[in-house]
């Protein structure tokens, strides 16, 4: 048994994962970044992304998005707007957001429509990138 | 004695009253019902939310980042203050609106001068109130095209409004920003509540409780504290202000819940009583009618 360190995923609408893990990899602004017990302290922010963990050996997948995570020693917390399981994704709709968003993006728009635009098409992209690599 | 025919048309009116406030009260239960889920749901985030941003600020090292500047250069009277106001979009809730009315009035008052507070106010009653308090002079100027409804929270519009704030407070329109709303203590007790927003506080200062400097261990900050935080204060100010939103919701429902049934109930022991009135007269009409007949009679007799 690999050395574990407590996790919690808390999205806004629900606590995601409470629970022992392995292996954290993060995506991070300026790329990957793997947390495992006993890691310094660290806090970062989480932009649209991918998130893996690791419990009793086996990789779990979520789609994330913005958020921070705060790491400690002997535990790490990541709080985000949003947290999916891949299975959990509804492709149609994140389909549709992404044609709604990219459609958007071709029109005239203030710069703040525009940068709300492309954080949706950010989430959309993630939401379908998420799921068909890892639920087919 | 008063007239039958009366007691009748109230006791009629009353059951359409009735009719009303009962078909509110089963709405709003069904509506307190999801609000109690949603904040169920969101509870856990806001409460951890505002415990790790305590806990990454003690680790944080001094940051010149603008949303900590407390402008301590601009006297107390000039500071213009922001102050959101969450109120409902309809009224019939018992006193939910009156509390939180009043309590945005007091810390009006307190504010040391009315002219440069700034009010955000979302729901309509909250609105239509303070702007018929600014039409009478009273100042403190109501922001009109802060038009954000209260009904089912959700997280986009939390962010909108966070970034309009946050927005005013960077082009130094605001000096200092306050969110009033209403907490849900239990299911019967609500109070008015404050959060400052801005400019954004550390509470400990990294002292211990005997004053000396405690000594934490300086987290690091992947790329750099300054853009951490400037990514992380707006993300805080939006989780705030959601989860203000779906309290303050949950709130409503609870309270239009509540007056709903004393409203109900109400109703029926006014029905009961009127009934009761109703019945006497009509037995006295009777009564009256019976000793007519019969002294009719015996005069006939006689």
């Amino acid at each position: 048994m690999a050395n574990t360190f407590q996790l919690e995923i808390i999205a806004t609408d629900r606590v995601f994962f409470r629970g022992e893990c392995e292996h954290l990899v993060i995506t991070a602004i300026d790329g990957l970044l793997g947390i495992m017990a006993g890691h310094e302290p660290l806090v970062t922010v989480l932009p649209t992304g991918e998130l893996k963990y690791m419990v009793d050996g086996k990789w779990l997948y979520a789609a994330i998005s913005e958020g921070f995570i705060q790491v400690m020693p002997d535990k790490a917390i990541i709080l985000a707007d949003s947290c999916e399981l891949p299975e959990e994704i509804d492709i149609k709709r994140a389909e549709e957001a992404r044609q709604r968003a990219e459609e958007l993006m071709k029109q005239k728009q203030s710069i703040k429509e525009y940068y709300q635009t492309q954080a949706a098409l950010n989430r959309a992209i993630n939401r379908l990138k998420v799921s068909q690599k890892h639920f087919k | 004695m008063p007239n039958m025919r009366e007691i009748r048309e109230r006791i009629a009116s009353i059951q359409q009253i009735l009719k009303i406030t009962n078909a509110m009260y089963l709405m709003s239960s069904s509506k307190l019902k999801k609000a109690r889920k949603s904040l169920d749901a969101t509870e856990p985030y806001f409460y951890k939310l505002q415990e790790t941003i305590e806990s990454v600020l003690e680790h944080t090292p001094h940051t010149r980042q603008a949303y900590f500047d407390r402008r301590t250069n601009i006297p107390e009277e000039k500071r213009k203050k922001g102050y959101i106001v969450i109120t409902a979009d309809k009224g019939l809730c018992g006193s939910y609106n009156h509390n939180i009315l009043k309590y945005a009035e007091q810390k009006l008052a307190e504010a040391a001068d009315i002219d440069n507070c700034y009010l955000f106010v979302m729901g309509q009653v909250g609105r239509m109130y303070f702007q018929r308090r600014m039409r009478n002079n009273k100042k403190a100027s109501v922001d009109g095209e802060f038009l954000y409804t209260t009904q089912n929270p959700t997280l986009y519009r939390a962010m909108e409004i966070a970034q309009t704030v946050l927005k005013k407070f960077e082009n130094h329109e605001l000096d200092e920003v306050y969110l009033l709303y209403t907490d849900m203590v239990n299911s019967n007790l609500q109070e008015p509540r404050t959060v400052q927003l801005l400019p954004f506080q550390r509470k400990h200062m990294g002292k211990a409780s005997d004053g000396t400097m405690k000594k934490l261990p300086k987290a690091s900050f992947v790329p750099s504290p300054e853009k951490v935080m400037e990514f992380l204060i707006p993300q805080y100010a939006k989780g705030i202000i959601y989860g203000a939103m779906v309290e303050a919701f949950c709130c409503e429902q609870q309270s239009r819940m509540t007056a709903m049934d004393a409203a109900t109930t109400s109703a029926r022991d006014m029905i009961k009583d009127l009934s009761l009135l109703y019945n006497r007269a009509r037995q006295a009409a009777i009564t009256q009618e019976i000793t007519e007949v019969v002294g009719g009679a015996n005069s006939l007799e006689e």
